[in-house]
């Protein structure tokens, strides 16, 4: 998976985008909202950990991630209120590793790459 | 493959018609050589991937003896190469849980029925829907045992011996006949997270998905009578291998540690050419406790496939009859993704194998006493479609490769690239047209695992035998698949 996107925070929503169209399918369920948090201060880690939390959240609660309602992105960590909608995820995904892991800033635009296990 | 590129890919010399070697001087921060077991035609087939360049990685680890070692079915992993063989040496050496993957003790267990193909006839169509049936598929799904507290963790600590104790799962021979008895010592559940038991509670006796797979399979030929005839193998016979791991419970103990080990490599002055070979000392508790975790995660996975036969043969028995299933042995069971403390050359090490069996020769004391004159099976599935082999281990594997050889064909294809060529429907057309019956809920994931995304199994198992580490007892063909 390879994001690009104007900020931080819009680019961990857009890794939420793009997992929760890999496990969508069958979607017709009821409107759920959880809170998610992961600690670290290193941004690439903290990817890992924040796509290793929403594919944990569809294998045991069968939720699609669809978008974020806040996030709080801070040194300690990540801290968002998460919709997700309840119905039967393809679990295609298994986690995020640290493989080729890639996180890197420049003028106006943050980077990153991870391979996912699938 | 040109001359020049036979006697050099990536910078490989080929020292012997299945040995290629790179010098630890042909980078600086290799600590050892890396070495391939290959023909000239798989060389050109790995080198088309990362893996040769991953070997190399592993090469710069510390504590990695000998050399790192690559079989002949090698592909491109995560961090390690799939098929890799890392040795390190007690007590600094380093253990990594990327040398063991994400799927700990995912291996291969081979049950032989009391059946001629003949004899099963009409039934197969019939044996292999009634197995999908009772074998849930697919990633995340769980199964009918569902364990929680202490007695999940006592199938941590004990693997299938604890399911015979207390479920009546299996049988003695069974656990006699399975790679350490079934399970590694060390094991301690405080080591595991609550979200690797999350994951793993409902998931003994599931398949899962990608290339795991459960097949139903005739003999087609005996290449060493000896052997077979030891292993209770016969030409014609019924047998059914089932290829799986631990699940999500052992890729969460896994991703639990590669991200604790990631964040202590300062503290242990290591540096990484890629994070996903985090690893740490032996010694230290890190490396302690991952290798107290991984043994549960090992257990698990031994515990899974012990439940996953209980289930062929609660199938046998509805379909061929009761007395058949009873008579239904487990040849064997080997792990392909595992580190073990063994000893070789008369020293300690962590043999780290992701992608590569243990294959022990005649005399080691390691094996069932049963197949000590021999030597240990080894099972190499094939792709769907093609042969499997039963292998034997010889004295090679002792000398050249830390008593280890191939796991299966090895991927030559991406997943998204056999998708490209092939549909689901058109490949369950065509392996249906050659009369093997196929149960896989997913045309993606079928697709996914076409015969062509993988080497050809013959030519890996040629390989082993000309290097001398393991030698050819059996060719299985399928005659029925059931897949994730």
């Amino acid at each position: 998976m390879e994001i690009e996107a104007a900020t931080e925070e819009a680019l961990f929503t857009d890794a939420l985008h793009a997992v929760g169209e890999l496990l969508e399918d069958d979607v017709s369920g009821p409107q759920v909202l959880r809170e998610v948090t992961v600690n670290g201060h290193e941004r690439a880690a903290l990817l890992v950990l924040w796509l290793d939390e929403l594919v944990f959240l569809a294998e045991t609660e069968d939720l699609v991630p669809e978008d974020v309602e806040q996030m709080e992105l801070s040194e300690r960590g990540l801290v968002a209120m998460v919709r997700c909608r309840r119905g039967r995820p393809r679990h295609v995904v298994k986690g995020a590793t640290y493989h080729d892991l890639a996180f890197e800033r420049s003028a106006g635009c943050v980077r990153a790459r991870v391979v996912l296990d699938v | 493959m040109s001359s020049l590129a036979q006697a050099n890919v990536r910078g490989f010399r080929q020292v012997d018609k299945v040995i290629w070697e790179l010098p630890a001087e042909a980078r600086a921060d290799m600590r050892v050589l890396a070495c391939v077991f290959a023909d000239r035609e798989l060389m050109g087939q790995i080198a088309t991937d990362r893996s040769l360049e991953q070997l190399q990685n592993v090469a710069t680890l510390p504590g990695i003896t000998g050399a790192a070692l690559a079989m002949p079915d090698i592909h491109q992993g995560y961090g390690f190469p799939v098929g890799g063989v890392a040795a390190t040496e007690l007590p600094d050496g380093i253990v990594s849980p990327g040398g063991v993957g994400y799927d700990i003790n995912c291996g291969v267990r081979l049950l032989a029925l009391p059946l001629a193909v003949g004899e099963l006839g009409a039934h197969t169509e019939a044996l292999v829907h009634e197995i999908s049936r009772r074998v849930p598929v697919g990633t995340g799904h769980g199964g009918a045992l569902k364990l929680k507290g202490a007695a999940f963790d006592r199938v941590l600590v004990h693997g299938p011996r604890i399911l015979l104790a207390e479920h009546g799962i299996g049988t003695a021979e069974d656990i006699d006949h399975t790679e350490s008895n079934g399970c590694l010592e060390g094991a301690d559940p405080a080591t595991v997270s609550e979200r690797a038991r999350v994951r793993g509670s409902d998931q003994l006796g599931t398949l899962g998905s990608g290339n795991h797979f459960l097949e139903v399979q005739r003999i087609a030929k005996i290449l060493d009578s000896q052997a077979a005839d030891v292993f209770g193998l016969r030409e014609g016979q019924v047998t059914v291998l089932i290829h799986s791991g631990s699940r999500g419970f052992g890729h969460q103990v896994c991703s639990d540690y590669v991200r604790t080990m990631d964040a202590v490599q300062a503290r242990y002055r290591i540096a990484l050419p890629d994070r996903e070979l985090a690893c740490a000392p032996l010694s230290s508790p890190e490396g302690q406790r991952y290798l107290a975790a991984m043994a549960c995660a090992a257990n698990f996975a031994w515990g899974n496939r012990a439940v996953l036969a209980h289930r062929v043969r609660e199938s046998v028995a509805r379909i061929v009859g009761p007395r058949i299933a009873a008579a239904t042995r487990q040849v064997y069971d080997v792990a392909h993704n595992v580190a073990k403390l063994e000893v070789h050359h008369g020293r300690r090490l962590c043999v780290h194998r992701k992608g590569a069996t243990r294959a022990f020769p005649a005399g080691s004391p390691e094996i069932p006493a049963a197949f000590r004159e021999v030597g240990q099976p080894v099972f190499i599935p094939g792709s769907m479609g093609t042969s499997s082999f039963v292998l034997v281990g010889r004295r090679g594997a002792m000398s050249r490769s830390f008593g280890t050889t191939c796991h299966g064909a090895g991927r030559r294809m991406s997943r998204t690239g056999a998708r490209r060529k092939i549909t689901g429907a058109e490949l369950r057309r065509q392996l249906e047209s050659q009369g093997i019956v196929v149960r896989c809920p997913s045309n993606r994931g079928l697709a996914e695992e076409a015969p062509f995304a993988y080497k050809d199994v013959e030519r890996v198992v040629a390989v082993v035998e000309q290097a001398g580490l393991a030698g050819r007892v059996a060719q299985l063909v399928p005659l029925g698949v059931v897949k994730g």
